[in-house]
């Protein structure tokens, strides 16, 4: 199944390409994300607990950052496992970086995940959903990290910032 | 895995409330399904088969009807209780899988376990239900529509036992009817839609809509219920309905459908639910 998404960030390009590369601040703003651990400077590894209505199932997943070009293009894969191999699955995703302006950047992510196993056969359509709304939490997440970050540092980009807090709360 | 068999629902509350990670076990369609497909495996499983008092359905005097969880489908399928706007429950129960799966499967049990593509949650959500839930320190009512709350979640709490589901006998006159597309008889709904209406005099008077298996919950839209209400039910005044449904439906791409199929079929689907409606609201008043 496909995934993509698309986000904005009111801070400038530099800083979100600085968090989004750096686990430390990446796994607490995935959903469900019980812990992680980094095996290499492009190599992570993730336990990330996922909940479809009464299955409940921790995925163990090991990233692997297999091409970057600072500060607009990531390439990654992804594998995993749940439930002592019960069900796998495997991700190859592409994250792209656009300044807008000095203080704003679009975030786009695509992925191409594959399920397999007791989780796939089981309602993959709910499964693709489920992804979505993760990727949105993801996303909500993270854009609050960076966007205090900015904010605590004064200057134009937390100008930006309140005015799309204003607009989010309207 | 340990295996409880109350016979008060007392006692099922109190295993509830003291045992982590426990589900009931109602008709079983779909929890042992899940299980032997290794996908839950719950620490004990607690029965209902025993508890006296969940089975039944009682039409009350002010018209509304009351169904216990543990009532099977086929006995709401043929159930002479459900009438008028009601109707269109028992013509979901009588659609939902087939005589074995009917014999077996509870409404408890499947508004539980909430799979937007089932026929009770939109036709309850149709027909105005409410469910009452018990758990071993209070009992609450909740409007269909607020129970379920997402892909197989419903405004359940841990320890929380569906008790009973009552349809309230609604507008005098009304007719009502489910309609479901499936790709083969007996499986889950593509598209689904519940329909209530009451006429005078050949005009609309009122109206209430929800589709299934095009979102993670029925969806209910105030504006598409609009564009019946003071019409005489023309297809233009219908697809207006179906055009304002489809917009704020989100459904999901799989082995049924995709979601753009699901989208182009809903306006169809709804407008069989609709004429059907109106025959039966027309023999009524």
């Amino acid at each position: 199944m496909q995934i993509a998404e698309t986000f904005a960030v009111a801070a400038p390009i530099e800083r979100v390409w600085r968090f989004i590369t750096d686990p430390a601040t990446v796994a607490p703003c995935v959903p469900g994300c019980q812990s992680y651990e980094v095996l290499t400077a492009t190599s992570y590894k993730a336990t990330i607990q996922i909940a479809l209505g009464p299955i409940k199932t921790n995925f163990n997943v090991i990233v692997d950052l297999t091409k970057a070009e600072p500060p607009t293009y990531l390439a990654s894969t992804a594998r995993g496992e749940e439930g002592g191999k019960a069900s796998t699955l495997t991700a190859k995703s592409e994250l792209r970086l656009l300044a807008n302006g000095p203080g704003a950047t679009t975030v786009s992510y695509a992925s191409e995940v594959a399920l397999v196993g007791r989780l796939g056969k089981f309602g993959l359509g709910m499964m693709k959903k489920k992804a979505k709304s993760i990727g949105e939490e993801f996303a909500v997440a993270f854009r609050t990290r960076v966007e205090a970050e900015t904010a605590s540092q004064g200057g134009t980009a937390g100008e930006v910032l309140s005015a799309d807090n204003a607009q989010a709360g309207a | 895995m340990k295996f409880y068999q109350p016979t008060t629902l007392k006692q099922a509350l109190k295993v509830l409330a003291n045992e982590d990670d426990a589900r009931c076990l109602a008709g079983g369609a779909t929890l042992v399904a899940m299980m032997n497909a290794n996908l839950l495996a719950p620490s004990a499983l607690v029965s209902l088969s025993a508890v006296k008092g969940l089975a039944g359905i009682t039409r009350r005097k002010n018209g509304s009807v009351t169904i216990g969880a543990m009532t099977r489908h086929q006995a709401v399928a043929d159930t002479a209780a459900l009438d008028g706007g009601q109707r269109l429950v028992r013509e979901a129960a009588a659609l939902i899988g087939h005589p074995a799966i009917r014999n077996m499967g509870t409404i408890g049990g499947s508004i539980s376990h909430a799979d937007p593509a089932a026929d009770y949650p939109t036709a309850l959500v149709t027909a105005n239900a409410t469910v009452t839930i018990e758990n071993s320190r209070a009992k609450r009512e909740i409007d269909a529509q607020n129970f379920f709350t997402g892909y197989l979640e419903t405004a359940l709490e841990p320890g929380d036992i569906v008790v009973a589901v009552s349809i309230p006998a609604g507008v005098a006159g009304a007719g009502s009817a489910y309609e479901k597309f499936a790709r083969v008889q007996g499986d889950f709904a593509t598209v689904s839609a519940g329909v209530v209406l009451a006429l005078e005099k050949g005009v609309c008077r009122h109206a209430r809509i929800a589709v299934g298996g095009c979102a993670a919950t029925p969806i209910r839209v105030a504006a598409a219920e609009a564009k019946l209400v003071g019409s005489r039910l023309q297809d233009s005044a219908v697809a207006a309905a179906g055009v304002l449904l489809a917009a704020a439906c989100d459904p999901i791409d799989d082995f049924r459908g995709s979601s753009e199929y699901r989208l182009m079929i809903l306006p169809t689907i709804l407008a069989r639910a609709v004429s059907k409606a109106r025959v039966r609201a027309e023999t009524v008043s």
